[in-house]
């Protein structure tokens, strides 16, 4: 058992970032954020041994750490800004002199305004996975997952200019 | 907005965390929303007990007479029965394991039908209890309180007395509808918003 749980903790230790990124994704509180970390990495000790080495262990952490963060909600509905963009906002162009920890905390702002699938939709997509392999994850047709992906981008483009910036 | 540089920086990001320990491998409690409706079902079992136990006792507190009390064993034990079966069905779900490494899909709709399933279960409980004691009230009525009762259900018409009926189901119907849409609803609520965003075309 212990030698186990060791094995875990070291596989887990080695790909925190995936629970730590999907965190901040989907909770904008810090505390909530914690909560859902901590959330995360005990569903993920307890699915662990319906892992059997037959895909990667990044593969089944994204399906486990997704079904997490999808049906953990917020605590309450906190209200996000949605007003409609209306062409008259000051664009602040984030070039490449500017912090990249300032432009993915931009990301994380906006993404924190789209639901449960479409942030799903969006961190696997950063995460350099296939549309093949997204469709995989969330159980949707391929095409449906390129649909998806293509319109949730194009949703995220235009939060982050109605919140002022651009990159 | 340029989404490969995006991608890059993403992939690039490294959030200095400290090393997740085995202390947190050992909290308690999960807060899926089964996890929440199991502990709440949890507490609802030990107040149904403490009902029960206060039912047992309710011959003695009104001095039933000795052909109530026959029927009041009757409808102790069918409630008792009922409340057996039932929370041996709850008692399945809550030791039920599940397992999130699914598709989210197939994650969802699990818990989704899960979650409905058992709050029907819920209902069921609560319309049987209700309509029993209903039925133990009506015996009482007649039996203890025969000679009134009789003078005032010659008074009425049958349409009154089938209304009365009527409006007492409606009654029982509405709160437990309400109770369990109050008290679990809203788990199921939050639960279909996904599917109905994972559907959406």
């Amino acid at each position: 058992m212990k030698e186990t749980e060791n094995t875990f903790l070291t596989l887990i230790n080695q790909h925190k970032a995936i629970i730590h990124k999907i965190s901040k994704m989907y909770m904008n509180d810090a505390e909530e954020q914690r909560d859902l970390f901590q959330e995360i990495v005990f569903q993920l000790w307890k699915a662990y041994p319906s892992f059997k080495g037959n895909s990667k262990f990044t593969t089944w952490m994204y399906r486990v750490c997704l079904n997490t963060a999808i049906i953990c909600f917020k605590k309450e509905s906190r209200k996000v800004d949605k007003t409609p963009y209306d062409g008259n906002i000051d664009i602040i162009d984030v070039n490449e002199n500017e912090g990249k920890e300032e432009k993915l905390a931009y990301l994380y702002t906006a993404v924190q305004e789209l639901n449960a699938i479409e942030k799903a939709l969006i961190f696997l997509f950063l995460e350099n996975q296939s549309h093949r392999e997204i469709a995989e994850n969330l159980g949707i047709s391929e095409v449906n997952a390129r649909v998806k992906l293509n319109r949730t981008k194009e949703k995220l483009q235009f939060i982050i200019k109605k919140n002022g910036y651009e990159f | 907005m340029n989404f490969d540089n995006l991608k890059n920086e993403w992939n690039a990001e490294n959030p200095a965390e400290s090393n997740i320990s085995s202390d947190m491998l050992k909290i308690n409690q999960a807060h899926t929303p089964i996890d929440k409706i199991r502990a709440k079902m949890k507490h609802e079992f030990f107040y149904q007990l403490f009902f029960l136990v206060f039912m047992a006792i309710i011959p003695h507190i009104f001095g039933f007479s000795a052909l109530i009390n026959r029927v009041f064993l009757m409808t102790y034990s069918t409630t008792c029965g009922f409340t057996a079966y039932y929370f041996f069905k709850f008692y399945i779900f809550y030791k039920n394991s599940y397992n999130l490494s699914m598709d989210t899909r197939k994650n969802i709709l699990w818990f989704y039908y899960e979650m409905k399933l058992n709050i029907e279960l819920y209902k069921a409980l609560t319309y049987i209890v209700a309509f029993i004691s209903v039925g133990f009230l009506n015996a009482f009525v007649f039996i203890e309180k025969a000679s009134i009762f009789s003078k005032i259900l010659n008074k009425l018409s049958p349409v009154y007395i089938l209304l009365n009926c009527f409006v007492t189901i409606l009654i029982i119907g509405a709160i437990t509808e309400l109770w369990a849409w109050f008290y679990y609803g809203k788990y199921l609520k939050q639960v279909k918003k996904v599917i109905d965003e994972l559907d959406s075309e």
